[in-house]
């Protein structure tokens, strides 16, 4: 980073919130999509909207490439900084500004963290609905930018669902605000929030948040049911569904995933082919009744087993060892690759059919673990960074899913975005057209192209993530993997 | 004004492209969206009708934009099924034209609006472009999700020819209380009290008290509930939820109502030489309250839209932007939909600019 643009930083921020050397630089230089990582030229720690604000008109007077980063939890390489670029780090913009119980909103910084926001509604009777697995740690901001789901948002919606009102910096420095505290978000007039969500960091940084907050169900049935063919929770989804019943979670863990939760957070779990989470929630006598239909439907599933969670602790340690499947992986293997392609529900069997064939022939271990209830698939693809050619195998595979996805109806992500992972797999579910539109737009609103720079759209910038033995940035040092 | 009666993608597309203006128009059931001069093409989209994807298991549900909303609810209804954003007007409108206005009723207040159930949709652009956009499965984030941007933006960005919508199963039953409130603030403590518990309502509106003949004595304030579930738990249901109301507020009075069909359109009974959706938050129905308080007016979704009539729109434009709030006319002759706060322009002109460049669409 040339000496003008450090000076140019110095007018915004006191040095010690200019990161620069080496060591402050490592914790920066990847995301939850580990197999990255890239120096930026700098991070910068802003502590109000001001900050913000001013630092995005630089980057724009400059040319210079940013990516806004809360606590880096991106599964799909969503933060990962430019190289040269600049990190503006959000999580010292934490304060939750307003809770309203009255109104059942919250007006939030973008570095709130997800499950502060429930903590803070807890006290009042009320919640924060989305629940990505990552919620202790990932922020609001975040969630934004990637429309984050979660386990329950087949009743309530991603994100998109509970944000009531904006204020953004756009890319190129101008500040604009939609929506506010009504329930109908934007209500009159193009719904600019649905569009601003999911954008992936490429039209600007989210400065203020407000959010709306549920009443707690009153009663919560949680229902674990262990089968010994993954077909057979597969079709108990199935049944579910066709039964009319609409429960706020339906969760599949196969095998492989059970193992790992078990080695990880020792939930307990039956030894079983695939487990079934079902939750279903809302008013007691509801719930009940509800309760009494779908265990005559699991009875019918050829369950071998089911629990009930008689307990809030014992429901908490069910949904702890689903919460906790991706970093249990961990355990099993060195490194590895976390799909969430979407398949229409119907075609959840076929689906993990051919993912089936597909590992064998590959030879790699895949773990699954899926939001049932509405047909998010989240492979995780397993692998030995260390030997050569590992990657770009489970790489391989994993792009072979992500066609079966599409190729079944769905799409290539349902809650973890494009990033830097999915950006050559665009094409397969957009046209050259359609990409183009969404280029145009993207150029309308960042038009030198510095916001998340590289992300989201094949080719770019950034270096790609296909890797055939060294990629040539990882042979000339620029970029490396631990 | 010439009318257009469009019957396919490509239809619109070439009336887009050899027309200077080009106004989309459905079933026309709004009067207030289509003015009556300006000279732009009609492109009449109402014969692009039908359903062309629907399978239960999904929850989902494609359709061609001129489409009548009441099919699109008969064919869901015969699967026990329902959109559940509770299109608005769904005996006469398009679901092109009640996404393009978003117009929610009262239903929405269970599980969301118009916004939170669109999918996808295929359109034609200003540059006769004719793309899709979202997706067609219940969860999907690739991309800019310029579905959702649809959602009220009046055909002035791009023609919707087909949408993709999430359904829900429908419950079997419904029982509909009134509870009634001498004040306004106690009417809203009981819809801030209600809200946040954790009885789940279809439908929670509150209506105004009706003009009060000399010598008779006032109605107060009728909030309306709807709870909606298995008939075996529905008096249970019902029975708490009464008592629990009883006991939290001030409420002087509880009756059953009649499950009749124009108990829930809360455009019912609204008469008015216009008639305008007003977003805002429960707070501030007062102050607005305390300047319509002349006009016919019903509060939705728990004080969180006003569907006012009026005689005189130029005092409820005024009232609008005393309280920096927002209306789209529905019904009536106007001179432009939208009245009070005006809307976002920063990010919404930047779309316009790509997917509507000679700005034809009007």
């Amino acid at each position: 980073m040339n000496r003008a643009i450090y000076d140019a930083l110095e007018t915004i921020y006191p040095a010690e919130r200019i990161l620069m050397r080496d060591a402050q630089l490592l914790p920066y230089e990847s995301d939850a999509l580990t197999a990255f990582n890239t120096k930026p030229g700098a991070v910068v720690i802003p502590l109000n909207e001001d900050e913000i604000i001013a630092t995005v008109r630089l980057c724009h007077e400059l040319d210079l490439p940013f990516v806004a980063r809360g606590s880096g939890t991106s599964l799909s390489g969503g933060s990962l900084p430019i190289a040269d670029g600049l990190v503006i780090g959000l999580n010292r913009l934490n304060r939750i500004k307003r809770l309203d119980p009255r109104q059942r909103i919250a007006v939030v910084e973008p570095g709130v963290v997800n499950l502060h926001i429930s903590q803070a509604a807890q006290p009042y009777g009320l919640y924060y609905a989305p629940d990505p697995s990552s919620q202790s740690i990932c922020t609001i901001g975040g969630n934004i930018a990637f429309n984050s789901g979660g386990a329950h948002c087949l009743k309530y919606g991603m994100t998109s669902n509970h944000v009531l009102g904006l204020k953004v910096v756009l890319a190129d420095g101008a500040v604009t605000e939609f929506g506010g505290e009504s329930l109908e978000g934007v209500g009159i007039g193009p719904d600019v929030i649905g569009l601003f969500i999911g954008s992936e960091g490429l039209f600007g940084i989210a400065l203020e948040i407000t959010v709306r907050l549920m009443p707690q169900p009153e009663r919560y049935r949680t229902v674990l049911a262990a089968y010994d063919d993954l077909g057979c929770a597969g079709d108990a989804v199935s049944m579910v569904v066709a039964s009319g019943l609409l429960p706020g979670a339906m969760e599949i863990m196969d095998r492989l995933a059970i193992k790992a939760a078990e080695a990880s957070v020792n939930a307990g779990y039956p030894d079983a082919e695939a487990l079934l989470i079902v939750e279903l929630e809302g008013e007691a006598p509801q719930v009940e009744a509800e309760f009494e239909q779908l265990n005559g439907i699991i009875a019918e599933s050829g369950a071998f087993e089911t629990r009930v969670a008689q307990s809030e602790e014992e429901r908490a340690r069910i949904w702890k060892g689903r919460k906790s499947a991706f970093s249990a992986v961990g355990r099993l293997s060195p490194d590895y690759i976390v799909q969430d392609g979407v398949v229409p529900r119907s075609r959840l069997g076929e689906a993990l059919l051919e993912i089936n064939a597909l590992k064998q022939n590959y030879g790699l271990d895949v773990a699954n673990v899926f939001h049932a209830g509405d047909g998010n698939l989240h492979p995780l693809i397993l692998y030995d960074g260390r030997e050569p050619g590992a990657l770009r195998k489970a790489e391989q595979l994993a792009g072979e899913i992500l066609a079966l996805c599409v190729a079944l109806g769905g799409s290539i992500t349902g809650e973890h975005g494009i990033g830097m992972e999915k950006r050559d797999y665009m094409p397969a579910m957009f046209s050259e057209e359609e990409l183009d539109i969404m280029q145009a737009l993207r150029r309308a609103i960042d038009p030198k192209e510095i916001a998340n720079r590289g992300k989201m759209f094949p080719g770019g910038e950034a270096p790609a993530l296909a890797l055939q033995g060294m990629h040539p940035l990882e042979q000339q040092g620029v970029i490396s993997r631990e | 004004m010439t009318a257009n009666t469009l019957r396919g993608t490509s239809e619109i597309q070439d009336c887009v492209r050899s027309n200077e203006r080009v106004h989309v128009v459905g079933n026309g059931s709004k009067s207030a969206l289509h003015p009556q001069s300006g000279g732009a093409a009609l492109a009449d989209v109402s014969a692009l009708s039908g359903i062309v994807e629907y399978q239960p298991s999904e929850y989902t549900v494609t359709v061609r934009a001129g489409t009548p909303v009441a099919e699109i609810a008969a064919a869901l209804a015969e699967q026990g099924q329902y959109l559940p954003f509770d299109p608005l007007l769904p005996d006469c409108a398009t679901i092109g034209g009640t996404v393009a206005s978003n117009l929610s009723g009262s239903r929405r207040y269970r599980y969301g609006g118009l916004r939170d159930f669109i999918l996808g949709a295929a359109v034609v652009d200003g540059a006769g472009r004719a793309f899709r956009v979202g997706g067609k499965v219940v969860k999907n984030s690739a991309g800019f999700d310029l579905s959702k941007f649809l959602v009220g933006s009046l055909g002035q960005y791009a023609i919707m020819t087909e949408l993709t919508f999430k359904v829900f199963p429908d419950v079997p039953r419904f029982r509909s209380l009134s509870f009634r409130y001498e004040q306004l603030d106690a009417a809203l403590d009981a819809i801030a009290t209600i809200s946040g518990s954790a009885y789940e309502l279809d439908a929670l509106d509150l209506l105004p008290p009706p003009p009060a003949n000399k010598g008779e004595q006032a109605q107060g304030w009728a909030l309306m509930a709807r709870l909606g579930g298995f008939a075996e738990t529905l008096p249970q249901r019902a029975e708490r939820f009464v008592e629990s109301v009883k006991r939290e507020t001030a409420t002087m009075e509880v009756r059953e109502l009649d499950e009749a069909d124009e108990l829930w359109n809360p455009l019912a009974g609204l008469r008015g030489a216009a008639v305008v959706k007003v977003v805002l938050s429960p707070r501030q129905v007062p102050a607005l309250d305390a300047a319509i308080k002349r006009s016919q007016r019903r509060y939705g979704v728990g004080g969180n839209v006003a569907w006012v009539a009026t005689d005189d729109l130029a005092a409820l434009e005024r009232a609008l932007l005393d309280a920096g709030l927002r209306g789209l006319c529905l019904l009536g002759a106007v001179e432009r939909p939208i009245i009070g706060a005006p809307v976002e322009r920063q990010l919404s002109a930047r779309v316009k600019q790509v997917l509507d460049p000679q700005r034809k669409l009007v």
